[in-house]
């Protein structure tokens, strides 16, 4: 077993709970022992960074700094944007020998301990593309996907910007279809993959949010793709919940279910629903339940 | 020099490319295949050049410096903005590859490679972009700054405006009016240089619907622009300047600062307030019924109990550190460009493969940009 300190984020903890209690069943099945990071918060999204970039850094900062506390060399994430929000904090502080100094004083002032730059941040998707991470996948996913079209949609800020990311060329990404293949299902490709589902400004520009997010679902509908699997959680509440005011918007039916990367290995793994917690999704995944279950 | 003496002089090799061919009097649009015979150094642009010299004269691109300076040759291979004079072709030959080449995005199409860059002037001219002294007398010589006065605005300052941010701006596919990254990043050269004072008036313009806020954090233009000015980041610094300077009004601005009260009063966002405390009570009001339908799958929260972090106080003391300590606005972002300066790449050690070869590009631009 490999032992990772473990960052669960704001949404896995509220509106995509089915994210959480995925990846924490399937986790000792990839053999990855999690230790949940339990003294941190939010790493501020794109909207801390944007507005407080110097409470961002340090907000960040805390969170490595528990993460090294755990005795692990890699902190693992379950979220595009808290992926580029800690790897961006992380390079600026062990890149930075005077920032760094600044930032640990002020965590020692406030009795958080302070961080000397041992941890590196992984996405889970990384995790199990690295390394000899396919065989294992295809043992654990022993009920297999009996080809099912997923579409893979990765999300922005697990590819751009690529000199903080820097897993894969971010232009044509290939964890995910290798994971669907693994897995027993069949890639659906199209090229909005590596676009972005606008949940960042799904608020503020609605209709700004909604154009884009009409890209992935209608080009994966027309690909022919039974559901869509994404590895951000914020991608996937853009494209599951708000699906139904996109159909709203463009008067078109889609009924695209969208799937978390934990519950598309789960699924093939034979999770048990209580595990995938499919019944929180606002799109139903009972098309893809169904067909798996023939 | 004749023919001959340049392939005794040079290795040579065989390139091939498609190009999309467009022509915006007819509509006509074709996928043409190009085979010549060129230096083994050369870039795209050279082979266009050779194309239209050799093969078919009628093939319609812009150049002028061929050294990434005058910004004129910005276009698109396998769907990527690039800059023509700075791609090498030798890669791609090795490989067997042959690249799509078409004209830019989000810009009309005048015919082939060329783009109609209208609506980006138009669009840098909407930030003011030259210096606005204000009240200030002009100086009677040279306005002289310190190296560390214009630090901030230093990779801004390095546009050629291209365009090949704009090309890939995911928020202008969905809204054409947005000011786009290009324009952003040059509205913050402005903002940011210190013998500048119309900053207030430049932030509440900046603000508007078609503004900063507009920006969907894609890094497209990053990822893209060929001489590091980093459009994203000049955008968050933008935000940050804004909301230092109480220029909030817009829902984006109100959006961010919900982050900042959640991370200091309870650690965790505060997920289900946050639509209210963007939008405004009656805005959420009009959203009861989509609410109603995320909440019977979970995805509204309740508020209450609140989901308070372990140790929260912790966070809050900090916040009160940082904003005694004189690194807001801007310059909360300009302090990490030392070590980002310093990236080539970094390797998280994973895995990488050949990444399989793919059609990006195939599938015609479309013509209006």
């Amino acid at each position: 077993m490999r032992t990772l300190a473990y960052y669960r984020g704001c949404l896995a903890s509220l509106s995509a709970k089915e994210l959480a209690t995925s990846t924490e069943a399937l986790a000792p099945q990839l053999g990855f022992d999690l230790i949940e990071l339990e003294s941190v918060t939010c790493c501020g999204a794109g909207d801390i960074h944007e507005a407080e970039p110097d409470y961002y850094l340090h907000l960040n900062a805390r969170i490595l700094a528990y993460a090294e506390a755990t005795g692990s060399d890699t902190l693992m994430t379950i979220c595009n944007v808290c992926t580029l929000n800690l790897r961006q904090a992380n390079w600026e502080l062990k890149n930075d020998e005077e920032l760094l100094a600044r930032v640990n004083t002020n965590l020692e002032s406030v009795g958080v301990p302070s961080y000397s730059g041992g941890i590196d941040v992984k996405h889970l998707l990384w995790l199990i593309a690295e390394g000899d991470g396919y065989d294992r996948l295809k043992e654990v996913a022993h009920k297999g996907l009996k080809g099912l079209r997923v579409a893979p949609f990765y999300g922005c800020q697990i590819l751009r910007p690529s000199k903080l990311l820097g897993f894969e060329d971010p232009d044509r990404p290939w964890t995910l279809e290798a994971i669907i293949e693994a897995c027993g299902g069949e890639a659906v490709d199209y090229p909005a993959k590596i676009k972005c589902c606008g949940f960042p400004i799904i608020q503020a520009r609605e209709e700004v949010a909604l154009g884009e997010l009409l890209q992935p679902i209608q080009q994966a509908t027309e690909a022919g793709a039974d559901a869509i699997v994404t590895p951000c959680p914020l991608c996937h509440l853009s494209l599951d919940a708000w699906q139904s005011k996109l159909e709203a918007s463009t008067g078109r039916r889609f009924k695209m279910p969208i799937l978390h990367l934990s519950q598309l290995i789960g699924v093939a793994a034979g999770l048990e629903e209580s595990e995938l917690n499919f019944k929180r999704h606002v799109v139903s995944v009972k098309p893809v339940v169904e067909r798996l279950a023939v | 020099m004749t023919e001959a003496a340049v392939h005794t002089e040079y290795a040579t090799m065989d390139v091939a490319l498609k190009i999309w061919r467009y022509d915006s009097s007819t509509g006509e649009r074709s996928l043409e295949t190009y085979e010549v015979e060129a230096p083994e150094w050369v870039t795209l642009l050279d082979v266009l050049d050779i194309v239209k010299d050799r093969v078919d004269g009628t093939l319609a691109y812009r150049k002028s410096c061929r050294m990434m300076i005058c910004g004129s040759c910005g276009m698109r291979m396998d769907g990527a903005a690039v800059l023509a004079c700075r791609t090498r072709m030798a890669p791609l030959v090795e490989r067997g590859h042959v690249p799509v080449i078409s004209a830019m995005g989000n810009l009309p199409i005048i015919k082939d490679l060329v783009v109609d860059m209208g609506p980006f002037w138009g669009k840098i001219r909407a930030v003011t972009p030259w210096l606005d002294t204000g009240y200030a007398p002009l100086p009677d010589r040279e306005h002289m700054v310190e190296q560390e006065d214009v630090t901030p605005i230093h990779k801004e300052a390095l546009c050629i405006m291209c365009g090949c941010c704009v090309s890939e701006c995911n928020s202008m596919e969905a809204d054409p009016d947005f000011l786009g990254p290009a324009a952003l990043a040059k509205g913050f050269r402005f903002v940011g240089d210190p013998r500048d004072h119309a900053d207030v008036d430049r932030l509440n313009n900046l603000n508007d619907e078609h503004g900063i806020w507009d920006c969907t954090r894609c890094y497209f233009c990053n990822e893209r622009c060929p001489k590091g000015v980093d459009p994203r980041d000049a955008i968050a610094k933008l935000g940050a300047e804004s909301v230092k300077q109480g220029i909030d009004h817009d829902m984006g601005a109100k959006h961010a600062k919900w982050f900042v009260k959640s991370a200091e009063t309870t650690g965790w966002l505060r997920e289900t307030e946050l639509v209210p405390k963007t939008q405004g009570i009656v805005a959420s009001i009009k959203q009861m019924k989509f609410a109603m339908n995320l909440a019977r799958h979970g995805k509204v929260p309740l508020p209450f109990p609140p989901h308070v972090a372990d140790r929260v106080d912790e966070s809050r003391a900090l916040r009160k550190i940082t904003q005694l300590q004189d690194r807001q606005g801007a310059l909360g972002h300009v302090q990490g460009e030392r070590a980002l300066a310093r990236i080539e790449h970094t390797d998280p050690g994973g895995a990488r493969r050949d990444a399989p070869e793919v059609t990006l590009g195939e599938t015609p631009p479309p013509a209006e940009g």
